[in-house]
């Protein structure tokens, strides 16, 4: 299969403009982790491949068909929290990086929750541009977000206790949403 | 001739009844009812008893005993009814006196009459299980005399009537009463209750409570115990009197409750001379009488105990809260003290030493004292005062007890650690500045604060200490290894404190005078000789001078100022006005302190050795000082040095705080730690309890913060959260490469898995088994069989 040069940032614009998706598409996000890809923006050639060979395409149109295929793999259930925290590592650029700003935080949990729980990402973007607490977020907290929104009725938020081990930022958030809802 | 057989010789018996002469038993009974005639008719003593008793025996013999108890029977009964209808006559007063009378004499006559028939008694009644003579006696006089109809009505009126008359101050016939009530007691407890008892509870239970109601309006609380008290205590002497023993608990039952139990809210409550009032006018007896009688009805004591709680919370919150109180900390402490006394009098005395009321006086001074975040700091600088003055001249007896009323205040603290930061402090500048009235009342109050909070609590307190008795040997060695020309200069002593054990301070800018640089010299180098490897540094802020001063009419004075008086003192040999500006340079002293110290030196009346211009009363920037010629003071000795521990200032207060909360923060980690590593595994309440409980004899941890330090910990990866049993499980099914399965089964599968239905799981994984989906794994099947178990 002809390779375009991916070792690139600019390589995956090209790739994405082929595929007719957008760079900021999650659908991007999600090939990354299929191919397993280390570093955000960068494909290499054995990641290319690898990732590939999983997907069981060897064009670039075969891949284009995949890619709803790969939405599908992604939403089970199993795949979905490894993605999730796989979203969360992808934007740890620096070494030793060990939390994400809040500007990039808020992106991803648009990009990554958006569709599936749409009315928790808006409350909680709000809340997170608005709090003075936290300047980043960590591993930690970022996964408790996934949880919350599963668990967490909303937006009564009826079955959430604060006396749980559920990280301060989110007894936080709690607290900020209730208040504005009496 | 015919064969006649020989017959044996029979006796025969007579063909005919053989009877005792039949009119025997009828002459023999009317002799005996003749005779109980005159029993009734009080003529016994012309009877033979031998005579009578043998014609009882006889009849009974002869098989007449039916005849014999029938006609008893019959007699009696007759007899009876005669008293009856005599009783029955008897007007007004008299009636209860024939009764009585009468009641005796048919027992006399019982007596003779089964005396008499003893043997009937002992023979015919128990074969024919009829009722013997005495009990006969009884039933029949219950029956024909008491329960006659005329008679049991009125009799229950007047015994009832007697008690109400007694109860109103009327004298009456105790004795007569007694009797009366023993006689029902004799004819069986049940007549007793029936005819007697059950009414007058009942009518008992009116009288209180209408008599209850009269007095609660128109009596305060205390009187109105009293009375209750006093009722009280006449039924119980009733009962003792004239009734039997089993009706005092139920009488007095029936007082409590009318009088006590149905009225105890409001008179606990009672504006103006309810419980609370009580407690703060200190009436020990009506306390006491109304812990006694409360203890009597259900739940009294518990009221009594939750009123007094309530107010001892609220004015212990009033004055703790009272920003005037506030002002004066020593004053402040000596009236909790005096608070804590009161009511310890109060539960000794008056509540018998309850211990729940002790434990709610307690739980009461825990809650209130903790309402002012600064009660530790207070607590330290009362202390301080003691310390400082207040114990001198005092017995070692007496100072143990202010030591130990101290320590029970300190129990109380949730924040011990905040008051050790302050203790330390204080301690320290009573240490340096040689201000402690006796050594021995410190150290005894560090063995008690060791026993309360344990040898970490006081090790570096008791390092202070051991700092100056080290220094007071260094201080000898450094004055025998000096030339003799020292002595003409100025001297010193030289306190060298560990840092660690004391209270850090920043090291602050400050230009000795040169008079005094010298001999400091002299000293470090004497000490770094003889201690390789250590730092030393002034501190200058805690030290003392003491200078000689010549005024302008030559008054000479000797002034005790602090370090940094002294520095700014010293530059007034070389100058007689200096400005602010001058005096910041020449000592390098910060500002803040500065002006504290000219403030001082300047502008305290009788201690204003230097003059300043203007005469404001605030030191300004721009401010000029002289040196004050016409200082006077009555004493030779001046102190002039702020050294007494002070109250803290808003702002010092936040600092301090602050610090320790940062204090704080590692050692709930380190409680975490070692609590995660005891417990491997923890749910999260769980593990804020058990930080908690370790932390609590040093301060209550903020839940909040256990929150943020745990979320620190798992950032720095000490610990991390479990992911559940439900994640474990979907770990190791996905790691057994789950994938190879029918995709479908796989996701419905986990579903089931997250839905946390184990059965439908193992059925669905069970079956796809038996299917023979390829690639299954024989681990999985393993795994699967250990997760169905």
């Amino acid at each position: 299969m002809p390779l375009v040069c991916l070792s690139s940032p600019e390589g995956i614009e090209a790739l994405c403009s082929d595929l007719g998706v957008d760079y900021t598409d999650v659908r991007i996000l999600m090939l990354a982790w299929k191919l397993k890809a280390e570093k955000q923006g960068y494909f290499t050639q054995d990641e290319w491949q690898t990732g590939l060979k999983a997907l069981g395409v060897d064009s670039l149109t075969k891949l284009k068909k995949a890619l709803p295929e790969l939405e599908k793999e992604v939403e089970e259930p199993s795949n979905y929290e490894d993605f999730y925290i796989y979203a969360f590592q992808y934007c740890l650029t620096e070494e030793k990086q060990k939390s994400v700003d809040i500007e990039s935080i808020c992106e991803l949990l648009n990009l990554v929750l958006g569709v599936q729980f749409r009315p928790q990402v808006d409350s909680l973007v709000e809340y997170l541009k608005v709090q003075n607490d936290y300047k980043v977020i960590n591993a930690d907290q970022w996964i408790n977000f996934l949880r919350f929104c599963k668990e967490i009725s909303f937006p009564d938020l009826e079955n959430y206790d604060a006396t749980q081990a559920w990280p301060l930022i989110l007894d936080n958030f709690v607290e900020w949403m209730r208040e504005k809802q009496s | 001739m015919s064969a006649q057989k020989k017959k044996a010789f029979q006796i025969e018996a007579f063909k005919h009844r053989v009877v005792v002469d039949p009119k025997y038993a009828e002459k023999t009974w009317k002799i005996l009812e003749h005779a109980i005639h005159e029993i009734y008719n009080h003529n016994a003593s012309g009877l033979s008893f031998e005579e009578l008793y043998r014609n009882a025996y006889n009849m009974v013999l002869h098989k007449f005993g039916e005849k014999l108890y029938s006609g008893l029977v019959t007699t009696m009964t007759s007899h009876l009814k005669q008293i009856s209808n005599s009783i029955e006559a008897a007007q007004g007063g008299l009636f209860l006196d024939e009764l009585n009378r009468k009641w005796a004499e048919h027992n006399k006559a019982m007596q003779m009459i089964r005396d008499i028939l003893m043997y009937m008694d002992r023979t015919y009644i128990p074969n024919t299980r009829k009722t013997p003579v005495h009990e006969l006696g009884l039933n029949l006089w219950r029956d024909v005399v008491i329960h006659s109809y005329a008679i049991q009505s009125r009799l229950q009126a007047i015994l009832l009537e007697n008690v109400r008359r007694e109860r109103s101050g009327e004298v009456i016939d105790r004795g007569l009463m007694r009797s009366i009530t023993k006689m029902l007691m004799d004819l069986g407890p049940s007549v007793y209750q029936d005819d007697f008892e059950k009414h007058f509870l009942e009518v008992s239970a009116d009288f209180y409570r209408l008599e209850s109601q009269e007095f609660i309006e128109s009596c305060d609380c205390g009187e109105y115990l009293k009375k209750a008290e006093r009722r009280l205590n006449e039924e119980i002497e009733r009962v003792s009197h004239y009734l039997d023993a089993r009706s005092e608990v139920k009488i007095t039952n029936v007082v409590e409750k009318e009088m006590i139990e149905n009225h105890m809210h409001r008179l606990v409550q009672m504006e103006n001379s309810g419980l609370v009032n009580m407690i703060a006018d200190e009436k020990y007896e009506d306390l006491g009488r109304m812990y006694c009688l409360f203890r009597r009805v259900p739940n009294g004591l518990v009221l009594v105990r939750d009123v007094m709680t309530s107010y001892i919370r609220d004015t212990g919150k009033q004055l703790v809260t009272d920003p005037e109180r506030l002002k004066y900390p020593v004053d402040f402490v000596q009236h909790l003290l005096d608070l804590k006394d009161k009511y310890d009098k109060i539960i000794t005395s008056a509540f018998s030493n309850d211990k729940t009321f002790q434990n709610a006086l307690n739980s009461s001074f825990e809650y209130f004292m903790n309402l002012n975040s600064r009660s530790p700091e207070f607590i330290s600088l009362f202390v301080d005062d003691k310390l400082r003055k207040g114990l001198r001249g005092v017995t070692e007896e007496d100072v143990e007890l202010v030591l130990d009323k101290v320590m029970m205040l300190f129990r109380y603290l949730q924040e011990k650690d905040i008051f050790e930061k302050y203790y330390k402090q204080h301690l320290a500048k009573r240490l340096l500045s040689g201000k402690t009235v006796s050594e021995d009342a410190e150290r005894s109050l560090i063995v008690k604060l060791k026993t309360e909070c344990g040898y970490q609590f006081t090790s570096k307190l008791e390092g202070m200490f051991t700092d100056m008795k080290t220094s007071q040997d260094t201080m000898q060695g450094f004055h025998a290894s000096q030339d003799a020309d020292i002595a003409d200069g100025p001297m010193l002593s030289v306190q060298v404190l560990t840092t660690g054990s004391w209270p850090t301070q920043p090291i602050t800018t400050c230009n000795l005078p040169a008079e005094i640089l010298g001999i400091c010299e002299k000293f470090r180098n004497y000490y770094l000789g003889t201690h390789t490897g250590r730092r030393l540094s002034w501190q200058t802020n805690m030290g003392t001078a003491d200078l000689k001063a010549t005024f302008g009419k030559g008054q000479k004075h000797e002034l005790n100022v602090s370090t940094y008086q002294m520095c700014v003192l010293m530059l007034f040999n070389n100058a007689d006005r200096l400005s602010y500006k001058e005096i910041e340079q020449a000592t390098g002293i910060p500002a803040s302190d500065l002006k504290r110290c000219l403030q001082s030196l300047a502008c305290v009346k009788g201690k204003n050795v230097l003059r300043k211009e203007p005469m404001s009363k605030d030191i300004a920037d721009t401010d000029t000082f002289l040196f004050n010629d016409k200082f006077t003071s009555k004493f030779f000795k001046v102190k002039i040095g702020t050294v007494a521990a002070q109250r803290e200032s808003e702002p010092e207060n936040q600092e301090t705080r602050q610090r320790v909360e940062e204090d704080r923060k590692p050692q709930i980690e380190a409680a975490i730690v070692r609590i995660m590593k005891a417990r491997r595994v923890l749910d999260h309440n769980n593990v804020v309890a058990e930080v908690t409980k370790q932390l609590q004899s040093r301060f209550l941890p903020n839940p909040v913060v256990i929150k943020k330090r745990i979320e620190s910990l798992i950032e720095r990866e000490f610990l991390e959260r479990d992911k559940g049993l439900l994640a474990q499980e979907l770990d190791n099914v996905l790691k057994l490469d789950f994938q190879l399965l029918n995709g479908e089964v796989s996701r419905q599968l986990l579903l089931l898995l997250s839905a946390g239905n184990r059965e439908e799981y193992c059925e669905v994984v069970r079956n796809s088994i038996a299917v023979g989906f390829l690639g299954y794994r024989r681990s999985l099947v393993t795994a699967i069989s250990g997760i169905g178990a």
